[in-house]
């Protein structure tokens, strides 16, 4: 396709550091999901089926494995001749000093010089933690169709819990009069999901003065779109429905994971119209043993199971001992339980091995169990 | 980087798998669920550093073509390497004709231009692991004009009756190579596998075409014995050929054995294959998986055992899947019970309630249909 009418910006720099050991040495964006993905598969791969060519990744904390991750962009197939994904870490310039994204305007600021090379007549800004699938090609048409400067998608969230997201406040034709950051007392519940559309000439304008604004925090949510309202300029909402999650700690992590076990759960990755592409993994198939027993479970290939899995999800290359139990849980790739071991609510973080006849997790625990060091065995 | 030109030869006109061949070529005939036959030969390639690839095909081009593609999955470099898929044109026409030697011949000056010294031959209807690199490496030093590649087995009399077996000396040189009659129970199975000096290898087809019009690559060979130094290489590990339908199924059955798989798959020598971009396979409530290899993108609420499950399908509640090999995107239906059979890509077995082939006769059902 010949044609970059939107290009898109995936803000993955964030630490997500409420999952503790999980990102000591990767960005949330790279933690695994689902069996088989990362969480950036999905704004990556929803990206590529919504017709969308060219995706820069701003990346900052821990960008080795994200950066070599996604500069292989024919995982998703954005690897056409004007097509691509390309990482984008702070860097210096000849007439800037080296400094790190301030923001996540500031990330975008810092990257005109890129984006001005494809003069795209869209911009639309992803966040590169969020698990949904959505089909950014109609929230371009309804962008359009409202003629709106900029467009943010929203969520309805349930009331009680709205006073945790940003907030928008709108007007009975969608358009957006009023944006609250986590209001006390919030007047509607639709959560911006962080996904904006913007008319780039427009946009960039704007970050030009705000990247010399000493009083800017250099973010959207708290500076770019106030600073539109108060210019009366056209936002409007797009009402997104269908499954959406920020897995900010490791109990969201865990029940995303579990979300996948619903029979007809709302993400659906089964569904080959919409599919999330990933690293392609040169594995066994999967091993299921004479004595194995498994019932509600999410499992990939290279796993092998000789025990009990029950209400589970077990990522590339876990494995399962004879007599050993995953119950409740997730185990992130290549985690190995050995013979007898139990595990239950627990988050088994990447590699890890839970030695012979060893218990982590409690099936009684409020918050779920974090594993992320090796459990020696009981003999 | 090898010295070698690796090429994948196909099945000649004596190997023939019952209901499955017919819709494709045996290299792109599904395996244990996630692989295809050439996947095998093509990595073993690959990780010996063979990157100028040729892989013939017989006839039904298709699935084979939209498998390899451009040969990325294989690790293959796109620019210095290649991975080619020639096919004779001639040889369509008639079969009787359509041996390797016609492939061959016709495809001489992409043989030719390839600048590699060496040819290193494999088939893609046999499932093995094996460095060539180190088999090319032994095969320089030995000065020998060519080796073979050959597996030695205790049940010649009953399996691998399609194949032909090595006459060898006490030095490992090759004296025949002959059809296995079935006549012995041990015998040094003939891999179809070569290693030997291209210009000797073009030699060899020229004059395979002026002796006969029906010649194969190994009819020449065989009638060189005695002119040229060939010998017998051995072949350790796993190592199935599949020459007919019952050869394919228990290929399939043996490896669900997880200690059997583990002789044929070796972490630092990866097999790859092409991704079907499916999610993780779903057990549902209820379901019972023992003793199975299952792919990706199934949903299982039945009972499955001692089967080999394609990607992609779905089990349904009640639904009994026992010592069978179903091929991707298949549907068991609710309370069906299928027992000893192959069942063919993307088949609905939902009205029939009993599939039960005996155990000693495994049954076929075919691709795409409704039962």
């Amino acid at each position: 396709m010949k044609q970059n009418s939107m290009l898109a910006m995936i803000l993955a720099g964030g630490r997500g550091s409420r999952l503790h050991e999980l990102t000591n040495k990767v960005a949330k964006p790279a933690v695994s999901y689902g069996g088989k993905y990362r969480i950036i598969d999905f704004p990556l791969s929803n990206c590529a089926n919504s017709g969308i060519d060219v995706v820069g990744v701003l990346t900052q904390y821990e960008s080795i494995l994200l950066n070599s991750y996604v500069a292989a962009g024919r995982r998703w197939g954005l690897d056409a001749r004007d097509s691509g994904v390309y990482v984008l870490p702070p860097r210096e310039k000849a007439d800037a000093n080296l400094d790190v994204y301030r923001g996540t305007a500031d990330a975008i600021s810092q990257n005109i010089d890129f984006i001005d090379s494809y003069s795209p007549e869209y911009l639309l800004i992803l966040s590169g933690d969020h698990i949904y699938k959505m089909n950014y090609a109609k929230m371009l048409a309804y962008h359009k169709e409202c003629d709106a400067d900029a467009t943010i998608a929203v969520i309805e969230v349930p009331m009680k819990e709205a006073s945790r997201f940003g907030i928008m406040n709108t007007d009975e034709t969608g358009r957006i009069v009023e944006f609250e950051e986590k209001p006390p007392v919030p007047k509607s519940n639709l959560a911006s999901m962080g996904i904006y559309i913007f008319n780039w000439k427009a946009l960039r304008k704007l970050l030009l003065a705000d990247m010399k604004d000493p009083n800017s925090n250099h973010d959207f949510g708290k500076d770019v779109i106030p600073t539109m309202l108060n210019e009366g300029k056209r936002l409007f909402a797009y009402k997104f429905k269908g499954y959406w999650k920020d897995v900010g700690t490791i109990d969201s992590l865990w029940e995303a994971n579990m979300d996948l076990l619903d029979k007809n759960n709302e993400l659906d990755l089964h569904d080959r119209s919409w599919n999330i592409y990933t690293e392609d993994v040169p594995t066994l198939p999967q091993y299921v043993g004479p004595d194995a027993d498994i019932s509600r479970a999410f499992i990939t290939q290279g796993c092998v199971i000789e025990g009990e899995v029950k209400n589970s999800v077990l990522f590339t290359g876990a494995t399962v001992a004879p007599g050993a139990k995953v119950i409740d849980s997730v185990l992130m790739p290549g985690v190995s339980v050995e013979e007898g071991a139990v595990v239950q609510r627990a988050l088994v973080a990447d590699n890890v091995k839970i030695g012979r006849n060893a218990v982590v997790g409690d099936p009684k625990s409020e918050h779920i169990e974090l594993v992320s060091k090796r459990v020696k065995g009981v003999e | 980087m090898s010295s070698a030109l690796g090429i994948i030869n196909f099945a000649g006109r004596h190997i023939w798998v019952e209901g499955l061949q017919s819709y494709r070529p045996l290299g792109a005939l599904s395996f244990l669920g996630r692989y295809r036959m050439v996947d095998f030969p093509i990595s073993n390639m690959s990780n010996s550093g063979i990157d100028q690839i040729q892989v013939y095909v017989r006839r039904c081009p298709r699935s084979l073509v939209e498998h390899l593609g451009t040969g990325r999955h294989y690790n293959i470099n796109s620019k210095r390497g290649k991975l080619n898929i020639l096919f004779s044109e001639k040889g369509v026409e008639n079969n009787v004709y359509n041996t390797d030697i016609t492939a061959y011949i016709e495809n001489m000056r992409v043989i030719e231009r390839v600048p590699r010294d060496y040819v290193v031959i494999a088939p893609s209807y046999m499932v093995y692991t094996m460095n060539f690199d180190t088999m090319l490496e032994n095969h320089i030093e030995s000065g020998a004009d060519i080796s073979l590649l050959y597996h030695s087995v205790d049940n010649a009399k009953e399996a691998f009756l399609n194949c032909h077996v090595l006459e060898l000396n006490r030095q490992k040189g090759v004296l025949s190579i002959e059809p296995n009659h079935g006549n012995a129970k041990n015998r040094n199975i003939f891999m179809d596998t070569y290693v030997m000096k291209k210009d000797l290898f073009i030699e060899l087809v020229e004059k395979a075409k002026k002796l006969s019009s029906m010649y194969t690559l190994s009819d020449i060979i065989n009638a060189e014995c005695c002119e040229l130094d060939i010998r017998g290489v051995a072949h350790k590990g796993y190592f199935a050929a599949i020459t007919n339908f019952e050869s394919y199924f228990n290929a399939n059955m043996s490896l669900i054995d997880l200690k059997t798989a583990r002789s044929l798959f070796d972490p630092s020598w990866p097999i790859y294959t092409r991704t079907n971009d499916s999610s993780p396979t779903q057990y549902f409530d209820g379901s019972s998986v023992k003793q199975s290899v299952v792919s990706n993108g199934c949903l299982i609420e039945g009972t499955v055992e001692n089967s080999v499950i394609g990607r992609g399908c779905v089990v349904k509640k009640g639904a009994v899947v026992r010592n069978s090999v179903i091929l991707s995107g298949t549907v068991i239906g609710k309370d069906v019970h299928v027992e000893n059979q192959v069942v063919d890509k993307e088949a609905h077995l939902i009205h029939g309630k009993e599939l039960v082939a005996p155990a000693d006769n495994p049954g076929y059902i075919r691709r795409g249909d409704t039962l």
